[in-house]
């Protein structure tokens, strides 16, 4: 063999490696995730229907010892959501120019981490919450709405990700807002953010 | 002969390893789909799969229109006020009495001072 044919032969043996190294990683990563991530979001989906428009009038979450009557809640003159009223007896409350809980979309829930001088607030601990835990609705018309939870966040206020919060969604989700993070003057400056999607219902 | 034939099978590797990147380049991608694919089962998949990246840049803009055509009808402005502190008038009052005492201690400290090199001074 001549050198230059010896440095061909290099060459091409070096560029079938190179082939053959490349080819494995490809083929495990396009199979890898074509059988994890449908099932999911299918059964998801396929899991409840959707419920009929009722209001929700309580709430409770087991994981972290909420029961609560909910009240229903507007606009304030500003423009922002309007809070539940500081008092001793705290409740949650729902946002009512949003989806009722079970119906498709983003239904919004409120409450106050802390209510002043009356010490915590019905969603205190709301920042405790895990992925799977449990927060179940009463409506108005008597049945329960079920939802797991997906995700909790807490983001800075100057931040809040309102499209992820009331954009739209093609299955039924409820979100439970209140404030966290460090405090500033009379405030606080995150809020946290449960996202839940509905995994049951009781008629 | 042989050394055409095998700098031919030279030329047609490289092409073809030449068609393989755009394999390489797809090589990362599946590792972000597939994290999604991990997180989303229990939670609101499709809504931070899609939108995660987008928020940071959009909130200040979303809120303050109303979307009349929504899910939600009216998207409120801003972020909810949901928790009122007590503690910070308290804190504020004990803040403003240390440091009046903290001031206070400073100036008898220093008048003490000038009084000893004073006295130093004129030999008292």
């Amino acid at each position: 063999m001549t050198p230059l044919s010896r440095r061909t032969f290099a060459t091409a043996a070096l560029a079938c490696v190179l082939m053959g190294c490349a080819g494995h990683p490809n083929h495990r990563a396009t199979t890898a995730p074509a059988v994890s991530t449908p099932p999911p979001s299918q059964a998801a989906a396929r899991a409840v229907h959707p419920l009929g428009r009722s209001v929700p009038v309580g709430l409770r979450i087991p994981a972290i010892g909420v029961d609560t009557p909910v009240m229903q809640l507007g606009l304030a003159p500003d423009g922002s959501v309007q809070v539940p009223p500081i008092q001793a007896d705290d409740r949650a409350g729902w946002y009512r120019q949003s989806p009722t809980p079970g119906q498709v979309g983003p239904s919004v829930l409120l409450g106050h981490v802390t209510v002043g001088a009356y010490g915590d607030g019905v969603f205190r601990h709301l920042a405790r919450l895990h992925r799977g835990d449990r927060i179940v609705v009463r409506l108005e018309n008597g049945a329960s709405a079920v939802f797991t939870v997906g995700d909790v966040r807490t983001v800075a206020k100057t931040d809040f990700p309102a499209r992820d919060v009331y954009g739209d969604v093609n299955r039924p989700e409820l979100r439970l807002i209140t404030c966290g993070g460090p405090r500033s003057g009379d405030g606080y400056l995150d809020n946290v953010i449960v996202f839940a999607t509905l995994s049951s219902a009781v008629p | 002969m042989r050394r055409t034939v095998l700098s031919a099978l030279a030329l047609g590797s490289t092409i073809v390893l030449a068609g393989t990147v755009p394999a390489f380049a797809d090589g990362p991608s599946p590792v972000p789909s597939t994290r999604p694919g991990a997180a989303a089962p229990a939670g609101p998949s499709p809504v931070p799969a899609t939108r995660s990246s987008a928020p940071s840049a959009v909130p200040s803009a979303a809120p303050t229109r109303a979307n009349g055509r929504g899910q939600v009808s009216v998207v409120p402005k801003g972020a909810p006020d949901t928790g009122v502190t007590a503690v910070s008038s308290s804190s504020g009052s004990e803040g403003g009495l240390i440091g009046g005492g903290a001031a206070a201690a400073l100036v008898a400290g220093g008048a003490a001072v000038f009084v000893v090199r004073r006295r130093r001074a004129t030999g008292a």
